[in-house]
């Protein structure tokens, strides 16, 4: 094929997928799709496999592929122009009931010639809790509503039966139709412009370009992969759910141009809804492998080929029918994307050439914390605290992680602002701001979390509730590299200031400045529905970015920086990184940090010596 | 002829003014001088590269100056293309500007401050607890936005922007207001004079910011911060973000007033010292300043606004491309610049033209009012090169620039640039580069190109040049695509307005892919964004910001606007207005309730408005709604919220009317200075083609392609099947239908 045709070909693909993200982010009108770009959208080759995929969750690009590949097998001879199916059974190919996907063929002249493919995570799915996280349930059936496989559009008209089905089972129908319209608008989209494309150029020149597409990603990988280092990598995140804790265990081996994701030795599937799918387990650990190690490459099949998994059945990465798995893009894929990308970037940092590619763990705990009641305005409001969405930078080789700066498994979101927030829910932010020490400590610091506070302001029932599936509380999530240390746990604390016997109820709490400020009964919630009411606060901390290197071999300068502007408290400087600052804390006093260090080291080699 | 270059302007906003013909000549406050004495009006555009004139007076033809920009003390190019304007009439600067009534200008003074980072150290004072706000951008949102595909797939590569303050240099202050505008907490006055003697003592800035949350709702706490800096700290340069953005959202609230306050010294200093050489030179009239809206204010109005001055040129240019459309009848026009590194597009619908809505400035996020033009980087001076692992071509976006520029140039390039391909395939005339000032090396372009294109591609020279031009027109291409079709825009139905160096060089292929009525290579071209300053009127932004439903009773916004309306009408008049000469427009920006996007919706009806008008509101919103977000994208069973009332008070300055000429017969065969080989698309190979000098083709003239064409600043290309003619304004138009 021409490399000038081909080129262009390939430029009109990403736009049409983009074009249709910039369509689903107009109709949709939920924070979470605008604001936390959780969001996909990507096109598939005739048989389903991935043709190009968008920027958007990125573990969500093999999960629709397969989506695909259901509805073919489940309609097989009976797909036509103008339809639209819906599947978000997780048993099936979706990752949790919430995130719905829709695929539409693409007929050119009567032939099925190519896949779009959409999902948002829509307001509500009928689950046990409000906004489709849903802590309390106990298996897939109170995980709401679920298909395997359902025609929504047929030859162009919608299924108002089935519309009318989904929306009699969710909270909020009115928000979920708009998602659902959101959805097909972006699948109309994509389609009208895929045939366009086919009508400039030929189906048979479209369709060759797309082959070498996909054949070009799958030889450029394998030379990236053959350019790398031969070895095995492993990795091991806790999750903790409730009061139980599980283990996602991953053995990554690297031979020749061939990459082995094996998560034998990961635990026993849960009790919790924190468990997912082998789909699920897939697109996880595709998330980090797309951006690491292909971000010069076209996200396609390609990629994909040179990619094996293994997940031992009745695991926690691939669990059975009927366990719950509401909570699991938080929980075990996320730990699957983690644990990706921490033996990912351990065998980009072995590599001379590449080494600059490496990483640390990004943001690795999300908190999915969906707020709901009636709001000041009257109205009945369901909405994820998109703070979790902000993230923090996982440390490099070269520079530390970016504080706040996103995740790697979605790579363009965003927070929304405190005024977004409180103008739609009945709360008031007494603090939003970079949490000290969370950043991983290291030679290349982890980038920074941040915490924030919340009360109860005008509402019109005292205060509102909120379901909590959070996790990374007990153990540090986002790991650390080269010897960097892992990003600070998550803390979520339930600041209960309403009761007349407490010994501080009299100080108020209002404007307090930090956690220290409120004298409440503090108490630590990750699980389940508490309530918002009257003088309580909630308080959440999140992870910063896992570091990378030493601490001890931090430029104490740099130390002193992070000091002054509170990233770093002054404590970690003189126990973590070895760092001793003068009286009041403006300069460093070197020799007293040359001392310092060296008996650390010395510590390291003869702890009984320093004992 | 419409004259109007309001940014909403055109099409009977309110139409007791609209029924009124455009007083042309009509006299107000700037012009109460002679006006047999004082003639002409001068209009001067800097750009990065190149600083602009235009002269005109009533009857008589454009007079362009072009200079060198000179940074960072821009006030002197502006008065050398001054100089270069006024030679040509035969006239001293001084006696030029003693005759001049009006001054217009528009300057990159700011974008080139927060480019070079040469702005004043600056602090910011905020709510405490909120330090963060302006350093988090929102998560990585300030890390990828306006970033390309590239980036944003390789996060371990990108970071964000160097914050333009230092984060020692940010303090919070105790202090809260609610989402009501309610004070819940009193300003810390003490803390506050703490924080600013920090700031001016410690930290030795020159400019303190002011943003609290919801000031824009009640601005007391921050005006009590202003007075506290100004008592302790006179010298300071001070912003408030209620004053400078008064819209929801505190990071980009936050953000303006940083950047406002950085380059607000330098960009007010700026003013003052052009004033002063101009007075200097004999000029005692009004120094007019664009905006990044399109829109004028006096200078001194300006000088306290320093993020209205981004992107003024460009959108002096879209203002042009309005002005010439409205002249020609065409109130549909796609206006596409390329120069030596960008590509740039705005788009005027139905004689209206676009806001942005989520501007950046060198990528910081900032929030004003400020016309839609986007860009990539695709110039003749952008680098050509091959992937060297798949060998699959890509034009820029790095760019040689114009130092050393293009190999041709033999200035010491060394990397191809599209230039180059444009030379190899025949497009430019070796021999008259830029009205002769300069020769091109062939041959070198010719060696640099085999060695490292077409030779890796194992192609011929010509045909992989060819493909490049493909492929650099299909990029241009998928650009206007994403600004017209993607946002529920025809191509088919617009002209294209093609300016700049390059642009007329690669029209004639990608607007006939995207299919567009016509194409105008204006004139004016290599001054459009000085003739969009001549064009543009002075235009007063206010606007205040409240939630009401969409079945509101119509008093209650008419009380809305009544204090708005009053204070546009003092500052009109104190800028010396007729009420004939003013035009007040409303728009209200409009969405579904639970959709978070907004639509800037004008009000046609009566004002103040009655339940028709607010009818007639509803039912336009609706429509541009779906025009702009797809059909079935309307969620209309959640009710209508109107969130932000915005007024437009623009008042009419006097320009002369542009004399057509007349038309003369069809044969252009004077004007053909040769026949060379060039590149014909439809024929996919070389072929013979007529050349023609633009100086001496007449209006009325037909030149049939494949042709080129060559003016003193761009080379225009006609391909095979097209015609070009010259109408009577000088213009160049290729028609397709």
């Amino acid at each position: 094929m021409d490399p000038i045709t081909f080129s262009i070909i390939r430029h009109r693909l990403f736009r049409i997928v983009d074009e249709a993200v910039i369509t689903l982010k107009h109709v949709s009108g939920s924070a979470i799709t605008n604001e936390g770009h959780d969001l996909m959208v990507s096109l598939y080759r005739a048989d389903g496999s991935l043709l190009m995929g968008g920027v958007g969750f990125l573990h969500h690009l093999t999960s629709a592929a397969e989506a695909c590949k259901a509805i073919i097998r489940r309609f097989e001879g009976d797909i036509n122009e103008g339809d639209i199916f819906l599947l978000n059974d997780p048993y099936t190919a979706a990752l949790h009931t919430s995130d719905i996907y829709l695929v539409s063929p693409i007929h050119h002249d009567g032939r099925l010639v190519a896949w779009s493919a959409c999902f948002v995570h829509v307001y509500d799915i009928g689950a046990m809790n409000p906004g489709g996280f849903a802590p309390d349930a106990q298996d897939i059936y109170t995980e709401g509503f679920s298909s395997p496989g359902i025609r929504l559009v047929e030859k162009g008209a919608l299924r108002q039966d089935v519309m009318d089905t989904l929306l009699n089972m969710v909270r909020s129908p009115e928000m979920v139709s708009l998602d659902m319209r959101s959805m097909i608008a972006c699948n109309n989209v994509a389609r009208d412009r895929m045939l366009s494309l086919i009508g400039k150029y030929g189906y048979d020149t479209v369709d060759a370009a797309c082959q070498e597409l996909i054949d070009q990603s799958e030889d450029l990988l394998r030379q990236r992969l053959a350019e790398l280092p031969d070895g095995q990598w492993q990795s091991r995140q806790y999750l903790e759910a409730k009061d139980e804790v599980y283990e996602v265990f991953l053995t990554m081996t690297k031979k020749g141009d061939e990459l082995v994701f094996d998560f034998t030795g990961s635990s026993p599937q849960a009790a919790y809804s924190v468990n997912c799918t082998k789909w699920a387990s897939l697109g996880g650990l595709f998330a980090p492998l797309f951006p690491l190690l292909c971000y010069d490459i076209t996200w396609n099949e390609g990629v994909i080929r040179p990619i094996e998994m293994i997940a031992p059945e009745g695991t926690i990465v691939n669990c059975t029918r009927p366990a719950p798995v509401s909570v699991a893009t938080v929980g075990a894929i996320q730990s699957v994307n983690n644990a990706a990308c921490s033996t990912i970037g351990k065998m980009l940092e072995s590599s001379g050439k590449y080494r600059g590619e490496a990483t640390a763990v990004w943001h690795a705990n999300h908190f999915a914390i969906f707020k709901f009641g009636r709001n000041q305005h009257g109205g009945e409001a369901i909405g994820i605290f998109t703070e979790t969405f902000a993230g923090s930078g996982g440390a490099r080789t070269f520079a530390d992680g970016i504080d706040v700066g996103g995740e790697i498994p979605n790579p363009i979101s965003r927070m929304a602002n405190v005024e977004t927030v409180e103008a739609g829910f009945p709360i008031r932010y007494l603090f939003r701001r970079r949490m000290t020490d969370s950043g991983g400590p290291g030679k290349y610091r982890g980038g920074a979390g941040m915490e924030f506070a919340v009360m109860p302001h005008d509402s019109p029932d005292g205060g509102i509730h909120y379901v909590i599936s959070g996790k990374g509380a007990d153990f540090p999530m986002s790991d650390g590299l080269a010897g960097g240390y892992p990003g600070a746990p998550n803390s979520y604390v339930w600041v209960r200031n309403n009761d007349a016997e407490q010994a501080n109820k009299n100080v108020d709490t209002r404007f307090a400045q930090s956690l220290d400020d409120m004298p409440g009964e503090q108490e630590s919630v990750t699980w389940g529905v508490f309530p918002l009411m009257g003088e309580d606060a909630l308080y959440v901390g999140w992870n910063g970015g896992g570091g990378y290197g030493d601490p001890l071999e931090r430029d104490p300068e740099t130390v002193l920086e992070d000091c002054r502007t509170g990233v770093v408290s002054a404590r970690s400087a003189r126990d973590v990184y070895g760092v001793v600052l003068d009286g009041d804390g403006g300069t460093v006093d070197a020799a007293a940090t040359e001392a310092l260090r060296r008996s650390m080291y010395a510590e390291r080699l003869y702890p009984e010596a320093a004992e | 002829m419409k004259r109007r270059g309001s940014v909403r302007g055109g099409s009977g906003l309110n139409e007791e003014v609209q029924l009124k013909p455009a007083p042309i000549h009509a006299r107000n406050g700037f012009m109460n001088a002679d006006a047999t004495e004082k003639r002409f009006i001068v209009a001067t555009d800097v750009g990065g590269t190149c600083t602009d004139t235009v002269v005109v007076a009533p009857g008589e033809a454009f007079i362009m100056g072009k200079a060198l920009s000179t940074p960072p003390d821009f006030a002197g190019g502006v008065l050398d293309s001054i100089a270069v304007a006024a030679r040509q009439m035969d006239l001293s600067v001084e006696a030029l500007l003693a005759r001049t009534h009006l001054f217009m200008h528009g300057s990159t003074v700011v974008d080139n401050t927060l480019l070079t980072r040469s702005g004043a150290p600056t602090g910011l004072i905020t709510t405490g607890g909120f330090e963060d706000t302006v350093f988090v951008t929102r998560g990585a949102y300030g890390r990828w936005a306006g970033q390309p595909e590239d980036w944003i797939k390789h996060p371990v590569a990108s970071d964000r922007p160097v914050p333009l303050i230092s984060e020692d240099a940010v303090c919070g202050v105790p202090e809260r207001v609610d989402y009501k505008g309610e004070i819940l907490l009193p300003l810390d006055e003490a803390e506050t004079e703490r924080a600013v003697r920090h700031l001016v003592g410690d930290r030795q800035v020159e400019a303190i910011a002011i943003a609290f949350l919801w000031s824009f709702y009640n601005a007391d706490n921050e005006r009590r911060a202003r007075d506290i800096v100004q008592r302790v700290a006179p010298d300071a340069y001070v912003t408030l973000s209620s004053d400078i953005a008064p819209v929801p959202g505190e990071y980009e609230r936050s953000s303006t007033a940083v950047i406002n306050a950085y380059a607000g010294r330098l960009a007010s200093g700026y003013l003052t010292d052009l004033k002063a050489q101009l007075a200097g030179q004999g000029y005692e009239g009004p120094v007019m300043v664009m905006q990044g809206y399109g829109g004028l204010l006096p200078s001194q109005e300006a000088a306290d606004r320093a993020v209205g001055m981004i992107e003024c040129g460009p959108a002096a240019g879209v203002i042009g491309a309005k002005a010439l459309g409205d002249l020609m009848g065409d109130a549909d026009v796609i206006a596409a610049d390329m120069g030596g590194t960008t590509f740039k597009v705005g788009v005027i619908q139905n004689g209206e033209i676009e806001y942005a809505r989520e501007p950046l400035v060198d990528r910081y996020h900032y929030v004003a009012p400020k016309i839609e033009v986007v860009s990539i980087g695709a110039g003749g001076g952008s680098i050509v090169s091959l992937d060297p692992r798949t060998n699959v071509p890509r034009v820029g976006p790095h760019s040689a620039g114009a130092d050393p520029g293009p190999v041709c140039y033999g200035r010491g390039g060394t990397e191809v640039t599209l230039t180059d391909v444009f030379t190899l395939i025949g497009y430019m005339d070796p021999d008259i580069f830029l009205d002769g000032a300069m020769t091109l090396d062939i041959a070198a372009a010719r060696t640099a190109f085999e060695t490292q294109v077409a030779g890796p591609l194992g192609l011929p020279v010509e045909e992989a040049a060819f493909g490049i031009f493909r492929i650099a027109s299909a990029q241009v291409t998928d650009l206007i695509h994403e600004i017209t079709v993607e946002r529920g825009l025809d191509p088919r139905d617009y002209v294209l307005h093609a300016f700049g160096g390059s642009c007329p060089i690669l029209a004639s292929s990608f607007a006939a892919e995207l299919n567009v009525k016509r194409i105008v290579v204006p004139y004016t071209a290599s001054v459009n964004c000085a003739l969009g300053l001549v064009s543009a009127d002075i235009v007063h932004e206010y606007s205040v910001t409240t939630t009401l439903p969409g079945d509101t009773d119509p008093e209650r916004i008419n009380a809305l606007y009544a204090p708005l309306i009053e204070k546009a009408r003092a500052q009109l008049a104190a800028e010396g207005f007729d009420e004939a000469d003013t035009a007040l427009d409303w728009s209200i920006d409009l969405r579904y309730a639970r959709q978070v996007h907004e639509v800037t919706t004008p009000v046609y009806g009566r004002k103040p408005v009655d339940a028709a008008a607010l009818k007639g509101l509803i039912d336009d919103f609706e429509a541009l709604y779906e025009r702009k977000y797809g059909k079935g994208s309307a969620y209309r069973e959640a009710g209508i919220e109107m969130t932000l009332f915005r007024l437009s008070a623009s008042g009419r300055l006097q320009r002369p009317d542009i004399e057509p000429l007349p038309l003369e017969g069809p044969d252009a065969g004077h004007a053909r200075i040769g026949r060379r080989e060039i590149f014909v698309d439809a024929r996919d190979g070389m072929a013979p083609a007529d050349i023609y000098d633009f100086t001496e083709i007449r209006p009325g003239n037909e030149i049939a392609g494949p042709a080129v064409v060559h003016t003193p600043i761009t080379t225009i290309v006609v391909q095979d099947g097209q015609r070009a003619r010259m109408d009577e304004l000088r213009n160049i138009v290729i028609d397709f239908r």
